[in-house]
């Protein structure tokens, strides 16, 4: 076989790929309108969290810590969450969602958030707020396990699970995106309106690309109502765009409310977007009309004056989350290149069984390797010692691999700091499916005329 | 006390006494907010953890060292790649850091055996580094892992790498002052005095509580090997770990922020007998009264005088050009700690804004005592402010710009105040006279962004004008201004380049010869 599966060598972890757990529960707390989500902790879980966010989608979002200090650590620091609640409640009159999500520090001292959660709804919400809808939702993001992908996963079905309630049928379906861009969720929600598909999107966060309005009124947040992950119970079916980023809740929902769930493919690419239309389709029973087909073709048409032409058998590393590093693998497959390197951030047992990976397997005809709980040190010493590559798919943290070594990147993914207004982009769907062959190509074709590599050829195209 | 009360605390009645307007005849025994206090859990504060006080702050920017957290890997990768403190010798402290990567099993067995193995590993992979610190944090505190032993373990069976330990949880006190403390006591008791440098000057100082950020300690640094005098290490901005175990041989400790390393100066007093003078870069008045403090108690006035004259003539017409155009425009000053007592005064005096706000996240009373002293009456000044405190002054004052952190400063977009980052500025270096001069336009042109202005007009109610295509920044920054001074010769934009640390790099090596033994040879 040419494909090496395999987790890297080395213990330690030099650049990670990924932050720990309760950042993925944080960014799906933020996605859900009246929420602020209480992290129990120390501060900096938060304060860093909310920094990275805002790096990436330059915009800030309210996340509250219960500030543990030493004397909590060693005493316990549950009355710091009664605290918080009561804090955040006072002075937040519109929140109606405040999960807690633990961290490392709270989950080895062993704060029985959970029992906390039951005394406050007694002591404080029933006494101090009776007429105000409130949820206090348990989120347990231990740092020491999985990693920031888990705990979005984690994150998303605990929510799905806390508000799911069977009502009566109706026609809408769950569309469960992963953790995306808001130009992502607003693809997708197209995609499903020429469809004329109704769904309970989770996460709508379209709204996080916020406006600045003259009377200073806007604010990011996001806007998935507590109504509709109610009626998630009540769906035709779910389609969890991503297997480890929302797709534990997607089963959790066929198990428990027999709603059918799909789980996957990540739509990116022509074929993945395909196979997502498809689902669609045999879900709701609802065609696939004429304006997706040109749609389709519009895309096709500008894919097709560039893969055989300047995509084809470049060479390609990609890392970031799993989910994305594997739809745009195939995708990359789709268009002639060369994925060689692929970099997942953790170790997930769910890999060993994902049939992207064993595809892969099967079928690629030149040396390739999939490394798990890869760092992004395996990248830069690969390159080190000789990997060639023609181009990196990644996010900003690896930016210095590709500054150093003069290989062109194409930032995607979570976060992009260092490159203006991605966030606004799909990589999803059809329109994904074209902007990401031409950003390839113009990256590629800019390096050409920094390095001076036959810049010359564009002169006629 | 005149003690401020915001509406959206109003139900907090603890946080009264953290915010003061300072008023008529107000000094800092009538008008003093509470500071340093444990965190209102669920307020929302900006307040970070003590870790990251200890690494972020003032472990990384040592830059020839593996910085290592002992945890999982989040602590490690939130606080990489959020600081502009670069150095000479390829970042290398910004591109590379690492984490234990602790994992469940190790919290239920043990993490100990996991970091030496670490250990090994990191030094293997960074051939050409032989110096290492190892941060702890909350998850490795808790499980009760002995980080000096395994480092002492190592040390033994690699004799030629030298490994430090921070022992600074993230839960170690309210906020990440409690990390620069820890850290600063860790450094003397374990490293200072084991490396005997070679003294080269007869005016030896340590530069301490600079951070290099976009290259302020380079700047300082020319300044400094212009007067002769031999700069031992910098803690810890652009310093390396051996040059600051020398620390002990200095004749003096110069100390930039006194709020996250004034602790090892004034242990260095205790132990070595070492004086510690607090200076201040920014601002060509606390600047030059600086480097004719470094110059008086060396004896060498005359070369602090030389520097001073030589670069104010250079660039005193520059800040002045910025100075009569910035003149009562309002600015909340809403850095983290030590700033907003090194700038309050600074910017009002020389560049002629209007402080209305001072906050600090993590300063201690005493940062408040040199803040309130140092701003002007009416000065709002807030200990510890959240986010809806935040909002709620900045509706009440309307200021034109704020100087805060990149997050915060997102908070202020929305609300149509532009923000320069006060942490890792917009075009720096700030510090030096050319750096202050870059600071001023940094001010000018959020202000004077005509995007500014057009995000304040409602094009579906408001009158539009429709006679231009553009409007310059000049256009509206000399509206108002007599024409003599808006046409004026001897005052001029800002002439430097992009990047002035490039310049500086270029001047070693002949130019690190110390000034003294010129003078000798000659």
């Amino acid at each position: 076989m040419n494909c090496q599966f395999k987790p890297k060598d080395r213990i330690g972890t030099i650049n990670p790929i990924f932050t720990c757990q309760p950042a993925g529960a944080q960014y799906a707390s933020i996605g859900i309108k009246d929420c602020i989500g209480i992290v129990h902790g120390g501060q900096g879980c938060v304060m860093f969290v909310r920094l990275l966010i805002s790096q990436h989608l330059k915009e800030s979002f309210e996340i509250a810590s219960s500030s543990v200090h030493e004397d909590g650590a060693v005493f316990g620091a549950l009355d710091r969450v009664e605290e918080a609640v009561d804090v955040l409640l006072m002075r937040y009159p519109h929140v109606k969602v405040v999960p807690i999500i633990t961290t490392c520090s709270t989950e080895v001292i062993g704060d029985d958030v959970d029992g906390v959660v039951t005394k406050l709804q007694e002591e404080l919400l029933d006494v101090k707020y009776p007429d105000r809808e409130v949820h206090l939702i348990p989120i347990h993001c231990p740092s020491f396990v999985g990693s920031m992908v888990t705990g979005y996963d984690v994150a998303v079905r605990d929510f799905v699970k806390h508000f799911s309630k069977k009502d009566k049928p109706s026609l809408k379906i769950n569309l469960i995106t992963g953790w995306v861009n808001p130009g992502d969720v607003k693809e997708l929600k197209h995609l499903l309106a020429e469809m004329q598909v109704e769904a309970n999107v989770l996460f709508e966060i379209e709204s996080f690309d916020s406006p600045l309005m003259p009377d200073k009124s806007a604010v990011s947040h996001g806007s998935t109502t507590i109504a509709e992950l109610t009626a998630t119970a009540d769906a035709q079916g779910t389609i969890a765009l991503n297997r480890y980023e929302g797709g534990q809740a997607a089963t959790w929902l066929q198990t428990r409310w027999d709603v059918p769930a799909v789980i996957g493919p990540t739509p990116i690419g022509i074929r993945n977007t395909d196979t997502f239309l498809r689902n669609v389709n045999d879900m709701t029973g609802k065609p696939i009309p004429e304006s997706l087909v040109k749609e389709r073709g519009v895309a096709l048409d500008a894919i097709t004056d560039l893969a055989h032409m300047f995509l084809a058998d470049k060479k390609v590393a990609i890392y970031g989350n799993p989910d994305l590093v594997l739809g745009l693998a195939e995708y990359c497959l789709d268009l002639g290149m060369k994925p060689v390197l692929l970099l997942l951030g953790d170790e997930n047992a769910g890999y060993e069984k994902d049939p992207r990976i064993a595809a892969i397997k099967e079928n690629v005809d030149y040396p390739m390797e999939i490394i798990t709980n890869a760092d992004l040190f395996e990248l830069e010493d690969r390159i080190k010692n000789g990997l060639e590559l023609d181009l990196i798919l990644g996010h900003s943290k690896g930016r210095f691999v590709a500054i150093d070594y003069n290989i062109p990147m194409l930032r995607v993914g979570f976060p992009t700091y260092d490159r203006a207004g991605l966030y606004r982009y799909p990589v999803v769907g059809y329109a994904g499916a074209t902007w990401l062959a031409e950003q390839m190509a113009n990256t590629l074709f800019n390096d050409m005329e920094v390095k001076k590599n036959r810049e010359w050829i564009l002169n006629v195209w | 006390m005149p003690y401020h009360e915001f509406d959206c605390s109003k139900c907090l009645p603890e946080r009264k006494k953290h915010a003061v307007t300072k008023g008529t005849g107000d000094n800092l025994a009538t008008a003093l907010p509470l500071g340093y206090l444990n965190t209102i859990p669920g307020s929302i504060s900006e307040r970070g953890c003590a870790y990251c006080g200890a690494k972020h702050v003032i472990g990384t920017p040592m830059k020839d060292v593996i910085h290592m957290s002992h945890g999982p890997v989040g602590c490690t990768y939130d606080t990489w790649q959020t600081k502009r403190y670069i150095s000479d010798n390829n970042n290398f402290q910004l591109k590379y850091t690492f984490a234990t990567d602790v994992r469940e099993k190790h919290i239920v067995f043990g993490a100990e055996g996991l970091l030496k193995q670490n250990i090994i590993e990191a030094f293997k992979a960074c051939p050409d580094i032989k110096r290492m610190t190892i941060y702890q944090t909350c998850a490795t505190a808790l499980i009760g892992d002995d980080i000096n032993a395994v480092a002492a373990e190592v040390m033994e069976e690699m004799p030629d790498v030298d490994i430090f330990t921070c022992n600074s949880p993230g839960f170690g006190g309210p906020s990440q002052s409690g990390g620069h403390h820890k850290i600063n006591i860790a450094w003397i008791n374990d490293k200072v005095g084991n490396v005997e440098p070679e003294i080269t000057s007869d005016y030896v100082i340590n530069y301490v509580g600079e951070y290099n950020i976009q290259g302020d300690q380079e700047v300082m640094l020319d300044y400094f090997t212009r007067m002769g005098i031999q700069v031992l290490s910098t803690f810890t901005g652009n310093g390396t770990y051996d040059g600051l175990r020398a620390m002990h041989r200095a004749h003096l400790n110069v100390l930039e922020c006194a709020r996250s390393a004034e602790y090892i100066c004034n242990e260095l007093r205790v132990r070595y007998g070492i004086p510690r003078l607090d200076i201040d870069g920014f601002g060509f008045e606390p600047l030059s009264q600086s480097l004719r403090k470094i110059g008086m108690f060396f004896g060498i006035e005359d070369r602090a005088e030389k520097i001073i004259a030589e670069e104010t003539a250079r660039w005193k017409p520059e800040l002045d050009w910025y100075k009569e155009r910035l003149k009562g425009k309002k600015v909340c000053l809403w850095p983290g700690g030590s700033k907003l007592w090194h700038w309050a005064h600074a910017i009002e005096e020389e560049m002629g804004v209007k402080v209305v706000s001072v906050y600090t996240k993590f300063g201690h009373q005493g940062d408040m005592e040199k803040g309130i002293a140092r701003c002007g009456e009416d000065a709002l000044a807030i200990d510890d402010p959240n986010e809806l405190e935040g909002l709620e002054a900045l509706e009440k004052l309307q200021p034109d710009i704020i100087f805060t952190g990149k997050r915060p400063g997102e908070v202020a977009k929305k609300v149509r105040v532009p923000y320069l980052n006060a942490h890792a500025y917009h075009n720096g270096p700030y510090k030096g006279f050319e750096g202050w001069v870059r600071f001023a336009r940094d001010i000018y042109n959020g202000i004077y962004s005509p995007m500014h202005q057009l995000s304040g007009l409602d094009i579906s109610k408001d009158e539009i004008p429709t006679d231009r295509g553009f409007v310059t920044q000049r256009m509206l920054s000399d509206a108002k201004l007599p024409e003599e001074i808006a046409k004026s010769e001897s005052l001029r934009r800002y002439t430097g380049k992009d990047d002035i640390i490039a310049d500086l790099r270029k001047k070693n090596p002949p130019y690190f010869t110390p000034i003294v033994k010129a003078e000798a040879a000659e």
